[in-house]
């Protein structure tokens, strides 16, 4: 099962796209909430739900003012469930109870014909809902339509009785001339009410009652309204920042320019655009290369977004994809530390990768591990990293590693690398440089190509360190003595 | 008397019953209202849990609040049941209390109703608001006591002001504290809102007026007195609760014509007064109301005599 905490939600943007997420029903943020991912024996619903959700997000402009109304009442609707329980359980429910599980039905039953609108463009699979007609009728026995809820004088013979004395009392008492008279009518009048609120008891009992049969429904209908808000979210979500229904594959993991929503926005604040970033990986390790901020581990993060994405029931961020189902995503990220265990970084790493490596081990899985042991010394460190790639390439999963360590690469499966500074002349930037104030590191930044490549056969060692030396204009001594090392 | 009475108790749209003391008459001034309603719609709530049948600091028994057919009510969940009202339930508020929710119901017989509503500005503005889109022509706050009903001003256009017996033993005291009160709460609404400067004083002596945000007190206020930076000029406050002026500092000002201020408008109906206490005194009741119609230049009815 696929368990992703809140740090590495954060990390990777998944938590920035929840929260993008407005359900309205409590049942739709429960869903949000509490995030579920689908297994790989789960396929056939997540396949269903991946087809909903497509068929909102294609027909989202037709079916805008639908989406609209419905998220409108979704937003009126209240948790109510425990209510129609305690009816299936023969409990007595009260006024209030009563009055908000009416509530919950009309608002059922105003989503109704939006909902047949929606279904009749997507033709939704694995999704429908009762009609609350009889249910309805139960706590609107007169049928009024109003929004309240009223035990009408009809409900019992009795009660109608009770009901006209009631009120008889009530006049008689407002034209009593004496003290005594009053007391004696107000005597009588406690009687009265006592015996109403006795027979009302027995209505709502009775309310119940004819409830607690339609109460499974109910809760599945409550269930459904939760799947119906958070595909509406799912859909405006691809609307937002585009969407794809990803092909299922046994083993292969394929994504074409996918994006990072949480990084998209924030380069569009600084009016900069993301670079889509392609990737294929299959069955063993990957290792992904390239500068320092040449945006190694946004990849690999944008590689873990996407499958959580689509393991969750969404459209992923791509404009192609192809990708299998986890049994398990595990994600290191470089900047773990462990200070409650007292463990060095690179201590705790190494406990962290060994409890990460068992659930990999359990099945089919999605295994990233950014700048792995780089806490230690650079020779250990890229030892480490060559066996652990090593060790990895026979692994039944799709294990990332990005790192700076040499001759990783040639352990791995496949190698991709980051186009960064590649098609860059280091002359005009640095020429670009003393002619502007601005910091060096933004400029080189700005014309950093983020996009991957991947390697063919054997690689070069890549050049940027040496190049952004170059740029910021190192002492001239030391640049020729890097490079009569290099 | 009566029917220009309910004449300007019906001129505002939103009103409270505010206390200077417990058994000061304001449940029977509430009930009187009820009872003379004459088929207007009403909503009523309270500050906080009110309308107990026996005072629980006095053992006095109390009158119960009871009113008339479609008269609409915001009270916490728990207090329903111990109503005897055939209910019908309206809106479920989503403010919270420790009784409960806030439920509105409607009322389908007259009967009795406990009261316990929100006890937050906004909140009490809310379901006021939500009286009026289900139809009220009326909103009625069962009010706060002494002080703290000073803030009354900004969930009401209108006031009523209980006093009695009770409040204290000495009937000088009891007009006088309630005179005070009074003229706070008829502080005028100023027409412009002052910016806020630098200080009291700078702000006073640059454009002779300031807006005080936070409360005004003989310690800001005296000083200025005494360096004849106050004079001729007016000073705003949030609501009437933000003053802690003493009287004397009152009087001081006005000689200086220093005016007063408020945000917010809210004007004083009438004054009720209950010259039997629950602690067993009680005033003459002709000297009491002739001492209060003295000291206040709105309608002053003795809940006793006029109310029953």
């Amino acid at each position: 099962m696929i368990s992703v905490t809140f740090g590495d939600k954060v990390k990777i943007g998944l938590q920035y796209i929840l929260e993008t997420l407005h359900g309205c029903s409590p049942f739709g943020i429960e869903r949000i909430r509490r995030l579920k991912f689908y297994t790989p024996e789960e396929r056939e619903a997540l396949e269903e739900e991946l087809y909903n959700v497509e068929g909102l997000y294609r027909h989202a402009d037709e079916l805008k003012s639908a989406m609209d109304k419905t998220v409108i009442l979704l937003c009126q609707m209240k948790d109510i469930r425990n209510s129609f329980r305690r009816c299936a359980a023969g409990e007595i429910p009260d006024h209030v109870e009563l009055f908000e599980m009416k509530g919950f039905l009309r608002r059922l039953e105003g989503i109704l014909p939006l909902f047949e609108e929606m279904n009749e463009k997507v033709a939704f699979r694995g999704l429908s809902f009762h009609a609350p007609k009889e249910a309805l009728a139960v706590l609107d026995p007169d049928g009024t339509g109003s929004r309240g809820f009223y035990i009408p004088d009809s409900a019992t013979p009795k009660l109608r009785e009770i009901r006209a004395a009631k009120k008889k009392v009530e006049e008689k008492l407002f034209h009593a001339a004496t003290d005594a008279e009053k007391d004696e009518l107000r005597i009588e009048r406690t009687r009265i009410c006592a015996e109403e609120d006795s027979e009302e008891t027995k209505v709502r009992a009775m309310m119940g009652a004819a409830l607690a049969p339609m109460v499974e429904d109910i809760l599945a209908d409550a269930e459904n309204v939760g799947r119906l808000d958070f595909m509406i979210q799912k859909a405006l979500f691809a609307v937002r920042y585009g969407g794809v229904r990803p092909e299922i594959t046994d083993g292969a993991l394929e994504l074409v320019d996918m994006v990072n929503p949480e990084i998209v926005d924030l380069l569009s604040e600084q009016r900069r655009t993301f670079v889509p970033v392609s990737i294929s990986l299959d069955r063993g390790a990957t290792v992904i290369t390239g500068a320092n901020m040449g945006g190694k581990s946004v990849a690999m993060k944008t590689v873990a977004l996407n499958a959580l994405l689509f393991q969750a029931g969404f459209l992923v961020c791509a404009r192609e994809a192809k990708m299998p189902l986890f049994c398990s995503v595990k994600m290191l990220f470089d900047d773990l530390q462990s200070i409650q265990s007292g463990l060095s970084g690179f201590g705790s790493e190494i406990v962290h990768f060994q409890k990460a490596l068992d659930e990999v081990e359990q099945g089919y899985s999605l295994f990233l591990l950014d700048e792995f042991a780089r806490g230690t010394n650079p020779d250990e460190g890229a030892v480490i990293v060559q066996a652990v790639t090593k060790y990895l390439g026979d692994v039944n999963a799709i294990s990332l590693l990005t790192t700076h360590y040499d001759k990783v690469a040639e352990h791995a499966a496949a190698h991709y690398q980051i186009i960064g500074l590649r098609d860059i002349d280091p002359e005009a930037i640095r020429r670009e440089l003393a002619h502007t104030t601005e910091d060096g590191v933004h400029v080189i930044a700005r014309h950093m190509n983020y996009g991957l490549y991947r390697v063919v056969g054997k690689s070069d060692c890549p050049r940027d360190a040496l190049n952004i030396c170059r740029m910021l204009s190192l002492k001239e001594e030391i640049l020729s003595k890097i490079e009569e090392q290099y | 008397m009566k029917q220009e009475l309910l004449k300007q108790l019906h001129s505002v749209k939103t009103m409270s019953i505010v206390g200077m003391c417990k058994n000061a008459g304001k449940t029977t001034m509430l009930n009187w209202m009820l009872s003379n309603m004459d088929n207007r719609v009403l909503g009523l709530t309270s500050i906080g849990r009110d309308g107990e049948s026996t005072d629980v600091v006095t053992g006095t028994e109390k009158p119960g609040i009871f009113v008339q057919e479609g008269t609409l009510i915001a009270t916490a969940k728990d207090m329903l049941r111990l109503g005897d009202v055939t209910k019908e339930i309206l809106m479920t508020t989503g403010i919270p209390t420790p009784l409960g929710e806030v439920v509105i119901m409607r009322a389908r017989s007259a009967g009795h109703v406990q009261l316990a509503g929100p006890s937050i500005t906004t909140q009490l503005q809310e379901v006021s608001r939500a009286f009026f889109e289900l139809g009220a022509e009326q909103s009625i706050i069962d009010g706060a006591l002494g002080r703290k009903s000073l803030g009354a001003r900004t969930v009401a256009e209108g006031v009523v002001l209980c006093t009695g017996a009770s409040y204290h033993m000495s009937m000088e005291k009891v007009v006088a504290d309630t005179a005070y009160i009074y003229r706070l709460m008829n502080i005028p609404k100023a027409e412009t809102i002052p910016t806020i400067g630098e200080s009291l004083e700078v702000d006073f002596k640059a454009n002779g007026e300031a807006l005080v945000s936070g409360a005004l007190t003989d310690t800001m206020v005296l000083p200025l007195l005494k360096s004849g930076v106050l004079r001729k000029g007016r000073l705003v406050v949030r609501d009437p609760s933000k003053i802690l002026l003493t009287p004397d500092t009152l009087d001081k000002l006005e000689v200086r014509e220093v005016k007063l201020q408020t945000e917010q408008a809210a004007k004083t109906l009438c004054v009720t007064v209950n010259p039997f206490s629950a602690y067993g005194w009680h005033f003459d009741k002709d000297a009491f109301m002739a001492k209060m119609k003295d000291a206040i230049d709105a309608p002053v009815i003795n809940v006793r005599e006029e109310m029953v």
